[in-house]
Formats: C-alpha cells, sequence, structure tokens
C-alpha cells in the first residue's frame, strides 16, 4: 500500500469515489456496524468503512490470530536454563581457548585470559520431545511438550538497546514499526473497543530500548503499542478526571456529538463523523479497559495458578492479562520483564542468586499462560514467544576483577522458546558448540524468527510491506526464512 | 502569494456534487480542512483559555505529563513539572525525549523524532479523544476558559465568548441551544453534588463552566483548520 493509498484509507474520503448515495448517509455507513450506533442502524444498512484497525484479509490462511511475546529484557543465560553444557562443566575455571575468543569484541570483558564458567544450576529432562530444562525453570518443565525450544539464535547486536530494538523492529536503530505495529496495519484487530497492539511492562524497568520497541516507525501512529499500565490509569488519560462523574462526562459527550453533527451536515466533510464515532470509541474504552484490568473476578484457581500479585507491576498478572486481552481479539500482546542482565558484578546480580530470583518472577506464569490457553481452547491459534535480546557469554565476565559468576552479553548464540499458534510442539531446533559460545547447526537470525511468526499469522514477510522515502520497508529488511521445521 | 490568493482563503465548505466529483480536492474547488497537528493543538487550547505564555526562545520546558512515564535504565533522569506560567508555553517548547516522547502530543501523530518526517500522517483515534477529554493539561485549559466565560455577567455571553475563543466564529443559534443545555445538566447534577464541584471549581457555577470549556475544546471545529 502506498501513502497515498494508506491515507485515503484513512480518510475514508475514497468512499465518496466508490459508493455513490445521498451524502447524509456518507458518513453514518461507517457508523452502522458499530453497537453504540444502533440507533442509526435502522436509517439506512451501508457497508461499514474500513478503518486502519478494520480487520484485513491476511495473504493465506493463517494458523495463528494473535500473539503474546513474553520478552526477556536484558537477556537471559541460555547456558543455565536450556543449554546443559557438561564439558563446560568440566572446564570451569579454565582458561578459555584462544580458538574462540581470538580477535572477539565483547561487550564488556576486555583482553587478559578469561576463564569459563560452567553453570551452577542443574537440568532434568522433559516430555517426549526430551527437553533439557534448568532446575531454575521447574513450571516449564511441566508443559515440555507444548513447546519447541530454538536453541540456534543467532543476532547483530550486543547492546540491549539497539538488540531490543533488532529483535522487535528488525532494525538496531530507533524509527522502524515494530512487529506489533506490522501486525496490526497488515491484519487489522477484532476487537474495536480495545487497542490492537498492547503493551505490558514489569521487572526493573522500561526496556532499554524505549517506546521504540513498540512504536510504530514511519507506520501512522494508530499501529503503535498501547500501554496498559500496572500503576495509575491503565490506558493514558482513559480515566475522567476528579469531579467528572461518568453522567457528566455522558453529558459532555452528548453536546460535543450534537455540535459536531451540525457542523458536519455544514461542512460535509466526513472526518467529522469519524471523530464522532472515536468520540463513542473512547467512551466505551472508558468502561471495556479497567474492566479487563479487573483480575479479581478471575477464579481463585487461575490466580493461583499464575502467582498473581493484584495491584502491583507484576509478570504475572500481565500473563494473565495477556490471556484476558487475546481472548477479547487484541493482535498482539507484547511483555517486557527487565531485569535478565547477570553480569555477576555483586552477588545479587550473579548467576547464582541473581538469575534464580528471575527465574522464580516469571517460571509460574508463563506456565501458567500455555496452560490456562490450552484449556480454553485458545493455545492454538495464539503464538507464545519466550526470550531476551541475545544469550549470556560462556566465560566469567568478573568485570573490576570481583570473583562471582557472571556472564557478557552473547549474540553468537542464543535460546529462545516458542509454543501455540501452529507451530510445531516437542522440537528442539539448532545445535551449538560444547561449550556454547557458536552456533553449529541450523542457525536461525532474527529476521528468520521474524518471518517464521509472520507467517503463521498468515503473512508472507516479503509481501508485508510499506512505501516510506522512496522504497519498500519490510519487517525483515531484506533477509529471513520462516523455519520449516517449526510450522506444521 | 499562496496564503493571500482567492483560492486558498475560499470556505472549506463542501457541496454534494463537488465531493462526489472531487473528494480528495484536487481540483481545489473548496479550502483546505484539516485536523491541527499537535503542537498547533496544545496552543489552540491555551490561545482560547488565555493560559498560553507567549515567550520565544530558550531551554523546553515540561508540562503536565501523568507520573511513571520516564522509567529508563541506566538514568535517573526526572520529568520536572515546569512552574507557573511556564507549563503554558508553546507546543513547540514541549521537551522531546526519543525513548520516550510526550504521550499525548504522540497521540496526535507528532513525531518521536526517531527519524526524519517529511508529513506527518494525521490519523483520527480514541487515544485522541480520551487526551482531550482528560489529560489535566487540557482539563486545566477547560478551568480557565470556563472562568472567562463566567465573567462575561450572562449566560449567553459567556457561551458565545467561549464558541468564538475556541472556533473564531459565532455559534448559531441552534449551536448555542445545544451548549446552554448542557450548562444547565451539569450544574443541575453540580447542584446534586456540591462535593464533586468543589473538584472543579469553587461552586457548581463554576464547575459547569469548567465542564462547557471541555465540550468547547473538545470541538472537531477547535481542533481543525478550514
Amino acid at each position: 500500500m502506498t501513502e497515498q493509498e494508506l491515507l485515503q484509507h484513512i480518510t475514508r474520503r475514497t468512499l465518496f469515489k466508490k459508493v455513490g448515495y445521498g451524502l447524509g448517509n456518507v458518513a453514518l455507513a461507517s457508523l452502522m456496524a458499530d453497537p453504540a450506533f444502533g440507533f442509526l442502524a435502522d436509517q439506512q444498512k451501508k457497508k461499514p468503512a474500513p478503518g486502519p484497525l478494520s480487520p484485513k484479509s491476511p495473504h493465506f490462511k493463517p494458523k495463528a490470530k494473535s500473539i503474546i511475546y513474553l520478552f526477556m529484557a536484558g537477556a537471559p543465560s541460555q547456558l543455565d536454563l536450556f543449554e546443559p553444557k557438561p564439558i563446560l562443566n568440566k572446564f570451569d575455571g579454565d582458561v578459555c581457548p584462544e580458538e574462540y575468543i581470538k580477535g572477539e569484541r565483547f561487550a564488556f570483558i576486555r583482553g587478559g585470559k578469561p576463564k569459563l564458567l560452567g553453570s551452577p544450576h542443574s537440568y532434568a529432562q522433559y516430555g517426549k520431545a526430551g527437553h533439557q530444562i534448568s532446575a531454575l525453570l521447574p513450571h516449564l518443565g511441566t508443559i515440555a511438550d507444548d513447546i519447541s525450544i530454538i536453541h540456534s539464535m543467532k543476532t547483530d547486536q550486543f547492546n540491549h538497546a539497539p538488540a531490543q530494538l533488532f529483535m522487535n523492529t528488525g532494525f538496531q536503530v530507533p524509527g522502524r514499526p515494530s512487529l506489533g505495529s506490522w501486525l496490526t496495519y497488515g491484519l487489522g484487530t477484532a476487537n474495536s473497543d480495545l487497542p490492537g497492539f498492547v503493551v505490558l511492562l514489569s521487572g526493573l524497568s522500561n526496556p532499554d530500548g524505549g517506546k521504540s520497541c513498540y512504536g510504530s516507525g514511519f507506520l501512522p501512529s494508530v499501529y503503535q503499542g498501547v500501554e496498559f499500565r500496572s500503576q495509575g490509569e491503565p490506558v493514558l488519560f482513559v480515566d475522567n478526571p476528579d469531579g467528572i462523574s461518568p453522567d457528566v462526562r455522558r453529558d459532555s459527550l452528548d453536546a460535543i456529538r450534537d455540535l459536531n453533527t451540525m457542523r458536519s451536515k455544514e461542512v460535509l466533510d466526513p472526518e467529522i463523523e469519524t471523530r464522532i464515532a472515536q468520540y463513542e470509541l473512547a467512551y466505551r474504552m472508558q468502561t471495556s479497559v479497567p474492566e479487563l484490568m479487573d483480575i479479581s473476578k478471575e477464579s481463585e484457581a487461575t490466580k493461583e495458578m499464575y502467582g498473581v500479585e493484584p495491584g502491583k507491576k507484576s509478570f504475572a498478572n500481565n500473563c494473565l492479562l495477556a490471556r484476558r486481552l487475546v481472548e477479547r481479539g487484541v493482535r498482539c500482546v507484547q511483555l517486557y520483564h527487565r531485569g535478565w542482565d547477570h553480569h555477576g558484578e555483586s552477588e545479587g546480580n550473579d548467576i547464582k542468586h541473581g538469575l534464580p530470583e528471575l527465574c522464580r518472577q516469571v517460571d509460574k506464569a508463563a506456565a501458567a499462560l500455555i496452560k490456562d490457553l490450552k484449556q480454553r481452547g485458545l493455545l492454538d491459534e495464539t503464538i507464545v514467544v519466550w526470550g531476551g535480546e541475545f544469550g549470556r557469554t560462556p566465560i566469567n565476565e568478573q568485570r573490576g576483577g570481583v570473583n562471582f559468576p557472571g556472564r557478557d552479553h552473547h549474540p553468537k548464540a542464543y535460546t529462545m522458546w516458542v509454543a501455540g499458534g501452529g507451530i510445531k510442539p516437542g522440537v528442539n531446533y539448532g545445535k551449538t558448540d560444547d561449550i556454547g559460545f557458536n552456533v553449529v547447526e541450523n542457525a536461525v537470525s532474527v529476521h528468520d524468527l521474524n518471518a517464521t511468526l509472520l507467517h503463521q499469522l498468515g503473512l508472507e514477510h516479503t509481501k508485508l510491506t510499506y512505501h516510506y522515502q522512496g522504497r519498500d520497508f519490510r519487517l525483515t529488511d531484506v533477509f529471513g526464512e520462516p523455519i520449516k521445521e517449526l510450522i506444521s | 502569494m499562496i496564503v493571500t490568493s482567492a483560492t486558498y482563503r475560499q470556505r472549506s465548505n463542501g457541496t454534494p456534487a463537488a465531493l462526489t466529483i472531487d473528494p480528495t480536492n484536487v481540483y481545489l474547488a473548496r479550502g483546505p480542512r484539516f485536523r491541527m497537528e499537535a503542537e498547533m493543538i496544545r496552543d489552540t487550547a491555551l490561545q482560547a483559555s488565555s493560559l498560553l505564555n507567549p515567550k520565544i526562545g530558550g531551554p523546553s520546558v515540561m508540562p503536565y505529563q501523568p507520573k511513571g512515564i520516564w522509567d529508563s535504565p541506566y538514568s535517573g533522569e526526572q520529568w520536572m513539572e515546569a512552574k507557573d506560567t511556564e507549563r503554558y508555553r508553546r507546543g513547540i517548547y514541549v521537551f522531546i525525549k526519543r525513548a520516550s516522547t510526550y504521550p499525548s502530543f504522540m497521540s496526535f501523530d507528532a513525531s518521536s523524532r526517531e527519524t526524519c518526517t517529511v508529513r506527518r500522517i494525521r490519523t483520527n483515534s480514541p487515544l485522541q479523544a480520551l487526551a482531550l477529554l482528560n489529560d489535566q493539561a487540557y482539563l486545566e485549559a477547560a478551568k480557565a476558559l470556563g472562568a472567562k466565560m463566567l465573567q462575561r455577567g450572562s449566560l449567553e455571553q459567556g457561551l458565545v465568548y467561549g464558541f468564538r475563543a475556541t472556533t473564531s466564529r459565532k455559534p448559531t443559534h441552534d449551536e448555542l441551544a445545544v451548549l446552554a443545555k448542557a450548562y444547565a445538566q451539569f450544574r443541575q447534577k453540580y447542584i446534586n453534588k456540591p462535593e464533586e464541584a468543589k473538584k472543579l471549581g469553587k461552586d457548581e457555577r463554576e464547575a459547569a463552566w469548567t465542564m462547557v470549556g471541555n465540550v468547547l475544546l473538545n470541538l472537531d471545529e477547535t481542533i481543525t483548520k478550514g
């Protein structure tokens, strides 16, 4: 779609060209399908005009309708969670062989003779696929047969912000549309009472890449991720200010609508009718958003399964909200949990103490999300992705000579898991070498992963384009192949 | 030259026939009509409510922004809300941080300054409605506009003043009737709930006028050029 086409799509002016009818009814047509405008519906039945977020046809029949992306910002250690390496453990504390690190540049490790670091954590084998999962993630073990593990992820970036941007937008510099923006641009969304792309934040802080991680880049801003916040108003400005009760708000909206309608009759600009509809939608969001965010009515069993902490900024709450969002037709839910950056510069931030704490924060809820989606029949149509922006080194960082076990950033090999949405379960995809330094089989680039996710949602990644500054752009730039072995 | 031409200065009202022949106004048979840009919407609200501080130049300012927007790793930077009339500087002086942009501007399609933006695309979304209805910055403008209208003496004079301040024209008889009815409804509700009124003004009249200001600042015409 060119920008001009998109503009016309958005402004609805093209309607005049395409449909010949009395002008009084023109813009009303777009409201007819909307339940809030039932009072208009009997006037004349017209097909609703497409808005930028109206559902659009995918390129081919999709396996999945929605995606929940559990982004572990800070980059979890694959070597302590998904990659048991007996040889690395055997040579724990020995100087890393020169062949691995010659000419290699690390984020923090500088020169000298860095030492290998085995994992202090044990592993167990789970499920039919024989997934090896760390004892730090016991709950994940219980759903092992539902997930597929990609052991051979690779990225180009070794600092948090550019690496997160690269994962989310396919480019390391801010300004490209994120996965969720591409999805809502390409597919629209099924629920007009809620944004199509929702972002939920928990952990230490916001992601390093900032709001650009879920920005719409050069796509129109209606496609940007909308933060649903744990504290304060769930969506910015969704609450009426103090002193404005819902009935006063209704009165004011009625006056705004009446005055806008008069203006519309005078100037005949269909944008005014669109604005009237958007104000009604805003009013409905004032009810639908708090209703969505209220997890208190979930059953005790469900709350217990996720381990929710009502009122807190918590990953568990956000996982439960993610289920509630996809249940209501939201296209993309992006969670960020920041804090996996275990360099070992202190005891609290090392592999022995810091990493288990982060695992406790996410393990139960992530597994509960899979179980819950499955028992509700939603897992088949919802992709769940878990992982960070890169991996961590098999080398002990020992920044400033400290002696806590810690790992530096490692873009050359890391692990993610995917589940649901028609992705083949129980697959172990890709391999790394004996110490987990390099990928030796079936390397998966960030673009390959994104192409796979788009494919499951019915989009051919080479065809989902947007013309900007003289050329077509894609989420996957000029790279990427869907991973056939994961597409059942 | 362009802005003084008859073509540019003509009314933006369409006719059914003209709109059918030329929906996007390629032939320039009517004036341009489009929603203003994010910063201009802020400026309009400040100007209409007489809050605008027209000072030129100097460092950026931080007007009202909800808590918890800035929360970045490695940085203790805080949004320090500007004091006094510095809060009412024009939109172009609002502090921009690329990784955490000013939220109500972003919902009105402002650029995040990540990439060169030759033209901002205009969208029409419920988040824009929520920002104009509920953002404290706009509520403050509604209060100030309400106070100005109240000073006019009669109800009609007040409504006409507010309508002109926001749309630059006089209201029609029907438009006045809608506003007068809304004022009466607001006032009655605040008489019934004086404690609610106290949150918007010193009594039910001030609260009702604030709500009229809120209505006026949310009109399509207020935020539209043309």
